[in-house]
């Protein structure tokens, strides 16, 4: 993972000196021509990023300002840092809580999509013949059924089975949904693990799962690495099915939390910015730390389905 | 004898081992649920009541004289228009510029792609705050009056709130795939074209996009299926209001199985539609893209 | 239904004698009202060495403009829980906007997950008791207390189905400032409602206030039209609809008046909200809002001096059709299937609580609805029911379920032109014939 993104950064280097020496080459009008265009794309760059930061910096100058500050003038600095906003947002949202049940949704969801995909994904990928390859039509079949073309009678199941209102329950969901994309991914990828490394291990006499555990799994981790980061993005910001299955507010993610707030206090805007912040916190803060791998990941998974 | 018997049934066997915890979850949670929408959809099921009698296809020949219905789906497919060109071509832009640049391109990217880490729900109040908040206070300093219009309760303005919000939070994703894509294309190519004497328009034309156009088929696929099924973005702006004017085609069978009538067996019929309209569409796209893919 | 309307006739009557009293010793009646005969010592006796059993219960309210008050409320019955009982009771109070409230409602209630106490309209007590989603609570040290008009309206099957928290004599708010300015007084007609509409707009305010953010709002407009109409000139109009013989054209008229408000409103009514616009009406902004006085404490907490009135809302060109609607609207229920039904009954019966109940009730700006309470009655309930001793009041409108919901939406959609009248008529009328048939 780290060793690709490395060499995306020293690409990104030459491709820029390329360009440099080329331009050498033009004449001068060539020349100004190409740094006023280089310029004038800067300058646009510039502003698409302001208006991509914009909502985002907007809602972090008046979450810490009173009610009648936002109200005189809702562009200025804060005079005074107004944190009972937060604090209110934290009680209201009751944040810890739902945080907590926003990350076991994640995990136990992840933590079966990996497992159960890859185990899949591994042995159809090496077991030529019928059934393999109907198994695999069908598990990819699904992958062009939109959500809400299910969403009704999926709640209906997970009711019947006692999952709803669950956070545990919402994650078993997610690996039901989920499992399909990521065994066509993983199922892709083993193609290029080496088939002598089974054989070697099979003649060593490792069984199957010991096999699969101890020399396949570790194998996989780039594209395991892929697969994580997609199907978190996507448990952590999926609202509709946790909207529809977490019926008991103590369940509620943090999505949830905050949805319900802003029905709440419709009109009390510090209080909702806070809270916006706030449920965007954990994301961000992963995603400054982590950003190269997630890049990568996204553009990966992107282009293998 | 034996052993060739338990050598033919044992990869089988460790076949459905492997397979078995997927398919298990996959089958409860995924197909049984498609299967029994399809099932419910011939049905008069209300959702409380246990009791339902089969009614054949009257569920989706009311859905086709449903107005509401019928507006909803013409308004996702004017939304999906919008977003099919405005974000991939956003995007093909973004990421020209962006690989055009110096080291700022590494900031670049970060700040595009954010808005893609967050959910719309929390975006969409964001910028509803933007809407109904800073606009008015913008049109009160400067006088501008297109920014105090009703950006969300004139559905002539919601439309392109929503879309605003969608590119928002989705140009970023396409992004970085078309970097991926630039980054791709050889370098001499480029090179010996504009040595040629080829514009930056003809070289874009002529050499950048054909070489970026595998990128191109999935960058329209991930935006046919994710604005067919745009559901946050609307909810939280417009909840798919005033009345039923911006309610695109995942609100409206949200609002019929959910909301106050609980319709099930209405709401699948509807569901199956999505599903049909979804599946020919990607289906066409996929053939024609590969097809021009070969031919370039 | 007769018998029902005659009760809450004499009901408003009764309040409006007892304000003239209270008014007279409110000084010193407020403290001998509460009388301490059930406070805490008899019980308390259960000495604490024992932990208290932890009890939790799970309440569900549309009510978020009152949360902090309810949240003070039950802070005071878990004290008075943990004295008496030695229960430490846990709550845990939701409020979604009443334009969620209901689906979350019923996808929980259909999940098997309900709340221990929630709240639902009053007419919508038959539908939910018939699908055995409340507890009869006949019999309750409550019921005792309520007035006997009250009960009636939260009686279904000869049981007492919920505890009505909001029970009211409404039409629209006026600004009472601003009639006096311009010389108005409420009309009672259309053609006078036009003319006051006009002269407002020449001095340069804006007749209506406009809040259609949550669709409930809008939906009062036809509620009060409707409610007019068919009590003043089509009687059998709800009989008819329900056996599938009427229409809403017959009732068409009922647009004139909606038609004069939606021409006559502020701006951005879809950015509006509950609170907005009662913020807005508090200040001024407008003449007129078609608003329950339910709303007085959301009003009031902007502006405590704004002086408002509520008037009938005209229907028609005859005078005596502009009425006054009555109508138990927000109710509290108990969920059969509550495991910790003790406490909730214990709770349910503190919300009328001798002592406390007065207190909240005038907090909450709410009409007395019990013999416990005992506070002033507020100005404007006794301005509607100066209208409803003259008889002009109707019971309100008990239409099939999904009928109120639907009206909501196609109201919105009227105001932007996206449907006509024919279309709404040709759809209510649809989701009218639909929920008859699914009975």
């Amino acid at each position: 993972m780290s060793g690709s993104a490395q060499s995306y950064h020293a690409h990104a280097h030459t491709s820029n000196s390329t360009t440099n020496s080329t331009s050498n080459n033009d004449n001068s009008s060539g020349k100004t021509m190409r740094r006023l265009g280089s310029a004038s794309m800067f300058l646009f760059l510039i502003l698409a990023a302001v208006v991509t930061l914009f909502p985002i910096y907007m809602a972090l100058l008046n979450s810490v300002k009173t009610q009648g500050e936002m109200l005189t003038n809702i562009l200025a600095l804060p005079t005074t840092l107004e944190f009972g906003n937060y604090a209110d947002a934290f009680r209201k949202t009751d944040y810890m809580r739902s945080l907590w049940n926003t990350v076991v949704v994640a995990a136990v969801g992840l933590a079966g999509i990996i497992l159960f995909a890859s185990m899949a994904g591994y042995k159809l990928s090496r077991t030529p013949g019928k059934l393999s390859s109907f198994l695999f039509g069908l598990f990819v079949m699904s992958t062009l059924i939109p959500f809400h073309s299910i969403m009704i009678t999926l709640v209906r199941i997970s009711s019947d089975m006692g999952l709803q209102g669950s956070a545990v329950g919402l994650g078993l969901l997610y690996i039901g949904l989920g499992v399909a994309v990521a065994i066509f991914l993983y199922h892709g990828f083993v193609k290029s693990v080496p088939k002598e490394l089974d054989e070697a291990a099979v003649i060593d006499g490792c069984g199957e799962f010991k096999l699969y555990f101890v020399v396949i799994l570790p194998l996989l981790l780039p594209i395991t690495a892929t697969i994580a980061i997609l199907n978190m993005l996507w448990m952590w910001n999926d609202f509709l099915l946790p909207l529809l299955i977490l019926t008991d507010f103590k369940s509620y993610t943090l999505l949830l939390s905050t949805n319900m707030l802003f029905g709440e206090y419709n009109n009390d805007w510090s209080a909702i910015l806070a809270s916006l912040v706030l449920a965007m916190l954990p994301v961000i803060v992963l995603y400054l730390l982590l950003q190269k791998y997630i890049l990568h990941g996204i553009s990966e998974g992107a282009i293998k389905s | 004898m034996m052993t060739t018997r338990t050598r033919k049934l044992k990869p089988s066997a460790m076949l459905l081992l492997f397979v078995l915890p997927a398919l298990a979850f996959y089958c409860a949670f995924t197909l049984a649920p498609a299967i029994g929408g399809i099932w419910y959809s011939l049905t008069d099921w209300n959702g409380l009541n246990p009791a339902y009698r089969m009614v054949g296809f009257s569920n989706y020949v009311e859905a086709m004289g449903d107005r509401f219905f019928l507006k909803s789906l013409w308004f996702t497919f004017k939304f999906v228009a919008f977003m099919l060109v405005l974000q991939n071509a956003i995007a093909i832009l973004l990421a020209l510029f962006i690989e055009a640049m110096g080291r700022s391109r590494v900031w670049f990217r970060t700040i595009f792609f954010m808005p893609n880490m967050l959910s719309l729900i929390i975006g969409g109040f964001m910028w509803m705050f933007i809407f109904t908040r800073v606009f008015p206070y913008l049109a009160d300093q400067t006088g501008w009056l297109l920014l105090d219009e009703s950006w969300i309760g004139d559905p002539k303005y919601s439309f392109f709130s929503i879309l605003a919000l969608s590119l928002w939070g989705g140009v970023g994703y396409l992004m970085v795939i078309y970097i991926a894509a630039l980054q791709g294309v050889p370098k001499t190519l480029k090179e010996a074209a504009s040595i040629d004497g080829a514009g930056a328009f003809t070289l874009f034309r002529h050499v950048t996009l054909p070489m970026i156009y595998p990128a191109l088929t999935i960058g329209v696929f991930l935006t046919l299926n994710s604005s067919f099924k745009v559901f946050d973005a609307v909810y939280s702006l417009t909840g798919g209001g005033p009345g039923r004017s911006t309610q695109v085609i995942a609100i409206n069978i949200f609002e019929e199985a959910f909301s106050f009538s609980n319709r099930y067996g209405y709401a699948s019929a509807k569901a199956m539609i999505l599903f049909g309209i979804v599946m020919i569409i990607t289906i066409i796209q996929l053939a024609v893209m590969k097809r021009r893919e070969v031919r370039a | 239904m007769k018998r029902a309307l005659h009760l809450l006739l004499t009901l408003t009557m009764v309040i409006a004698v007892l304000a003239a009293c209270s008014s007279g010793n409110n000084g010193n009646g407020a403290n001998n009202g509460a009388k301490p005969t059930t406070g805490g010592s008899p019980t308390s006796e259960v000495k604490t060495t024992e932990p208290p059993k932890k009890v939790e219960l799970k309440v569900f309210m549309s009510f978020p403009r009152f949360k902090d008050q309810f949240e003070q409320y039950f802070a005071q019955f878990k004290e008075k829980q943990l004295a008496e009982k030695n229960i430490d009771v846990t709550i845990q109070l939701e409020m979604p906007n009443a334009d969620q409230a209901k689906q979350i409602l019923q996808s929980r209630l259909s999940s098997g997950d309900a709340p221990d106490l929630y709240t639902l309209h009053a007419n919508d007590i038959p539908t939910y008791y018939d699908a055995g989603y409340v507890a009869d609570l006949t019999g309750q040290p409550f019921v005792g207390k309520l007035y006997e008009a009250v009960t009636e309206t939260v009686k279904y099957d000869g049981k007492v189905a919920a505890l009505p928290l909001e029970s009211l004599s409404w039409g629209y708010l006026y600004n009472k400032t601003i009639f006096k300015e311009q010389g108005l007084t409420p009309p009672q007609t259309l053609d006078e409602m036009k003319a006051v509409t006009e002269k407002l707009q020449a001095a340069g305010i804006k007749p209506f206030l406009l809040a259609f953010q949550e669709s409930w709002i809008p939906q009062l407009m036809m509620a009060l039209s409707l409610g007019g109409t068919v009590s003043s000139a089509h009687p059998d109009w709800i009989t008819k609809m329900n056996e599938g013989t009427a229409s809403y054209a017959d009732v068409r008229s009922v647009f004139d008046i909606i038609d004069i408000i939606m021409a006559n409103g502020t701006d951005k009514p879809f950015e509006t909200g509950n609170e907005a616009g009662s913020a807005e009406f508090a200040n001024g902004n407008a003449a007129m809002w078609v608003q329950g006085s339910w709303n007085a404490e959301t009003i009031l907490k902007v502006n405590p001096d704004m002086d408002f009135g509520v008037a009938p809302l005209p229907v028609s060109n005859n005078p005596a059709d502009a009425m006054i609607n009555l109508a138990t609207s927000t109710s509290l229920a108990l969920s059969p299937t509550s495991e910790n039904k003790e406490v909730a009954l214990d709770l349910l019966n503190y919300i009328l609580d001798d002592k406390d109940s007065s207190a909240l009730f005038e907090e909450l700006k709410f009409n007395p609805i019990a013999t416990v309470h005992q506070y002033e009655v507020f100005p404007w309930v006794n301005e509607a029911s100066a209208y409803v001793s003259e008889g002009k009041a109707y019971l309100d409108l008990k239409l099939p379920n999904g009928v109120t919901d639907e009206t909501a939406k196609l109201l919105q959609s009227y105001y932007i032109k996206d449907v006509t009248q024919d279309d709404i008529i040709a759809a209510l009328d649809k989701v009218w014939q639909t929920a008859v048939k699914s009975n």
